[in-house]
């Protein structure tokens, strides 16, 4: 692998580690949405610190060049991360829709009742 | 039998008195409940004023989740059925006995459909829904004539489906679905009026992605959904 290339990946590497310790420390994602992007982050670094892993890893899969193996697997990793995200993103958009309407139903109860009270309080 | 007329507004601080009030005044054998959908206007307001039935729903949910609202209402209250009925003044409550008869044959949906007995015009308009007409008679083999008419009525059992399920929206593709799961679904001849004022939801744009979405969606993906089971009502009995 290229020298640069390798900077490169490190320094990012590095600098999304960094950042997603940094987000724990403002609470402002939960370590359990953390935890992909930590061991995202340190496989990163691993590996632009000893590249051979990945030509090791590669060889005994049978691809011809570490490039051709990580860049699939990395897109596959994040495409399985997505879909994740659109799967939690339908379950909170359910949960909302369900609060705003329990929210409503109570509402309308409470005011009926108000209502009920007033009139009881004026015979 | 409990009736219930849900009523799905959004914006229609022009149009709800007067849709409200003719069915308090001429309809009064059916309760009525109005689902403000976050209006940004004064419907809320007007709602408020008139003592009007109103579920006054906190944000912004869409047709579905203001309509799924007015279902869990219709549910909690032991209501037998619900009608949507459109704030916005399209729909007209005479037809509403009819489709109710229609619903006590046993069936356990009804459209209010424009075109049982009339031609569907060859406009641009309904060129969507010939589409998702045909859609729905290639993966159910029934014929639905008018799929995007809003005025539908549910029974008990699709109540309580559609109070407790995701992806149980007031739209064609959910009732292609329930076709296939079993349920009947008939279709009533009515009339629908041009809204008074206010402007419709439906532009040029949203007609064309909304057609295909439903589209795809009933061609492609509620096939791959879990059925759930609707046992006839009369062998229940």
């Amino acid at each position: 692998m290229l020298g640069s290339y390798r900077i490169v990946l490190l320094i990012v590497s590095v600098l999304t580690m960094w950042f997603t310790l940094h987000k724990i420390r403002q609470s402002k994602i939960k370590i359990e949405y953390s935890l992909f992007w930590i061991i995202l982050s340190v496989m990163l670094v691993i590996l632009s610190l000893f590249p051979q892993i990945a030509s090791f890893v590669s060889e005994i899969i049978g691809f011809q060049s570490p490039v051709n193996f990580i860049f699939p697997f990395i897109i596959f990793l994040l495409l399985i991360k997505l879909f994740y995200n659109s799967l939690l993103l339908s379950m909170f958009e359910k949960k909302i829709e369900g609060l705003a309407q329990e929210s409503s139903i109570l509402e309308e109860r409470v005011r009926k009742l108000e209502e009920e009270k007033r009139d009881d309080e004026k015979k | 039998m409990k009736k219930l007329i849900i009523i799905p507004a959004y914006n229609e601080a022009l149009n709800i008195e007067r849709v409200v009030n003719n069915l308090i005044q001429n309809y009064s054998e059916y309760d009525y409940i109005i689902v403000n959908d976050g209006s940004t206007d004064h419907t809320a307001e007007i709602c408020r004023k008139n003592k009007y039935n109103l579920l006054d729903l906190p944000i912004n949910l869409g047709l579905t989740g203001a309509f799924q609202a007015g279902l869990k209402y219709a549910k909690r209250n032991g209501y037998d059925c619900a009608i949507q009925f459109d704030g916005d003044g399209q729909h007209r409550a005479e037809y509403i006995e009819p489709i109710l008869k229609e619903l006590q044959k046993g069936n356990n949906i009804v459209i209010g459909s424009r075109f049982v007995t009339e031609k569907k015009p060859h406009t641009m308009r309904m060129l969507g829904s010939r589409f998702i007409s045909f859609a729905i008679l290639l993966t159910t083999h029934k014929k639905i004539s008018d799929p995007t008419s809003g005025m539908r009525m549910f029974d008990k059992k699709m109540i309580n489906l559609f109070a407790s399920n995701l992806n149980f929206s007031p739209e064609p593709d959910t009732v292609s679905y329930l076709i296939k799961c079993g349920a009947k679904v008939s279709e009533i001849q009515t009339s629908m009026d041009e809204r008074i004022a206010g402007e419709s939801y439906l532009t040029f744009v949203r007609s064309i992605s909304y057609m295909f979405r439903v589209g795809i969606s009933i061609l492609l993906i509620q096939k791959f959904r879990k059925k759930e089971i609707i046992e006839d009502v009369e062998e229940v009995q």
